[in-house]
């Protein structure tokens, strides 16, 4: 019998999200995130005025898509995606070129000044090569980050995306991001986006 | 309502000012190019006296081309890994272009080499034609790639169309009849002979033509963003607003110049045509910032993100 590849994905629940930034936090410190960047964050959105004031919060992270624009456009295959899903950066062979930080449509990248390469969220690959899981969803206090193989019938997040309707960021990109949202409690908002 | 309604980009961008003049410079090589090769390989002889100028132009652009982007890279010593036959990436258009700029140098200095040799050498004309032929399809290559850099990337909606190949090389011609008109009349002040007037009409009419394709392209583009995704109305909306793009780069760098250049009266006067190829060089130069900068800056509209 053929052991079928591993998919990690990740399944964020947005009815469960309180906007802690515990996951943007944790994330920093595991990974020495660089000053100005972040790998794991959190964008907020605040409308109306009190007392009909409300806050929204999206979590968003490298999505490890499937087809990734950010590999694709790399000139050293310095960013390739892993067996298993991953999408990483062979730090050593990357020339900071930068070309996949702006191929990326989710902001997922950016080049540490202090290292030189480019980075980006990788899963916390050093977590799950020993078994654990990404040290954003076990910082997660509200549970709202799922994290498993997607091509295991019997994971959480495999059984999440067949019983819940999901989304992902930007769909029309083309790029089957592997991290799916749970749609939470977001009638406030109106169609029409402002042009800032 | 999809959930990217919420999606804000924070992470600043890495490119710094050495990315537009990367992508000047090779324009400019480029067009310096071509024009070259109009005499020696295209045989339009009265453009003979820029055959050398323009091609010692295009070889001096072109060492300090990859200077800029080397200067702009995380690892600006590891630039040579883009070389390696191993690291190759089909789908990356820099893959492509860093070949590009190792051979287009070269042959560019073959030329030349050729070009040196007396006037009565044996062959000379022949190899020149040759070696020319072998090299402008290598420049139109090492700047039209530029055009792919951005035109294969979905996530900028300023960048992501079919014509920014086309727009790029077009623009780059402009910008070396630019150049090299001003050359011309500087070396010809130098020299102190009398600027051949029918040369100078030429380039007169070429920099005419190559401005209204220029504009055809930027009208083209402004009414399928406008009438395109959200993500490109928000971003044609944000450049039409933007009083740089507006009266630098269309209002200086194209309508002036081609209101000067479509007057005889004006357009005969050695100092009008240095002023518009002067407003030229600018306009090309503000095209390849706003690409790049106006781009990047665009893929963050559009949401309502308060943080």
């Amino acid at each position: 019998m053929i052991k079928k590849k591993k998919r990690y994905g990740m399944v964020i629940d947005l009815r469960r999200c309180v906007g802690c930034l515990s996951c943007q936090t944790t994330c920093k410190v595991q990974n020495n995130v660089a000053y100005d960047d972040f790998r794991a964050r959190v964008n907020i959105m605040e409308q109306g005025v009190f007392p009909d004031a409300k806050r929204y919060f999206l979590p968003t992270l490298c999505n490890h898509c499937e087809n990734p624009p950010c590999v694709e456009v790399c000139p050293t295959e310095a960013s390739y995606k892993r067996e298993d899903g991953l999408v990483l950066v062979l730090e050593d062979r990357c020339i900071g070129c930068a070309a996949c930080v702006e191929a990326c449509p989710y902001d997922a990248r950016y080049i540490d000044p202090n290292v030189g390469s480019a980075e980006k969220c990788t899963f916390c690959v050093e977590r799950l090569d020993n078994g654990l899981e990404p040290a954003c969803v076990h910082n997660c206090m509200g549970r709202a980050r799922i994290f498993g193989d997607l091509n295991d019938p019997n994971s959480e997040v495999s059984q999440l995306l067949n019983n819940t309707p999901t989304e992902v960021l930007k769909p029309d990109m083309g790029t089957h991001p592997n991290v799916y949202y749970i749609m939470g409690n977001f009638n406030g908002l109106p169609v029409k986006e402002e042009i800032r | 309502m999809n959930i990217s309604i919420l999606f804000q980009p924070m992470n600043p961008t890495p490119w710094k000012i050495f990315i537009p003049f990367y992508f000047y410079f090779t324009g400019l090589s480029a067009g310096s190019f071509i024009l070259s090769s109009l005499s020696t390989v295209f045989g339009i002889k009265k453009f003979k006296p820029l055959a050398y100028p323009s091609a010692v132009a295009a070889l001096v652009l072109l060492i300090l081309a990859p200077i800029m982007l080397i200067l702009d890279l995380g690892h600006p010593l590891r630039f040579l890994n883009v070389l390696n036959p191993f690291y190759f990436n089909s789908t990356s258009p820099i893959s492509y272009g860093s070949w590009l700029l190792t051979f287009y140098p070269i042959a560019t200095l073959i030329y030349i080499w050729i070009m040196v040799k007396p006037e009565g050498a044996p062959g000379r004309e022949k190899n020149l034609k040759i070696m020319g032929a072998i090299t402008v399809p290598l420049a139109i290559a090492v700047h039209a790639y530029t055009g792919f850099v951005f035109g294969v990337v979905k996530a900028k909606a300023i960048w992501h169309t079919a014509l920014m190949p086309g727009y790029f090389l077009t623009s780059a011609i402009l910008s070396g009849v630019g150049l090299l008109a001003i050359i011309y009349l500087i070396l010809s002040a130098v020299k102190n002979k009398r600027p051949d007037a029918d040369l100078l009409k030429s380039m007169n009419n070429m920099m005419i033509g190559i401005i209204l394709l220029d504009m055809f392209w930027v009208i083209s583009m402004w009414l399928t963003m406008l009438m395109g995704t959200e993500a490109a109305r928000l971003a044609v909306h944000m450049e039409l607003r933007d009083p740089f793009y507006m009266f630098v780069e269309i209002g200086a760098g194209m309508i002036l110049p081609l209101l000067i250049l479509v007057q005889p009266r004006l357009s005969s006067k050695p100092g009008w045509i240095a002023t518009s190829s002067a407003l030229v060089l600018i306009g090309v130069f503000v095209m390849r910032y706003t690409v790049v900068f106006s781009g990047i800056k665009a893929a963050s509209l559009g949401t309502l993100v308060f943080q």
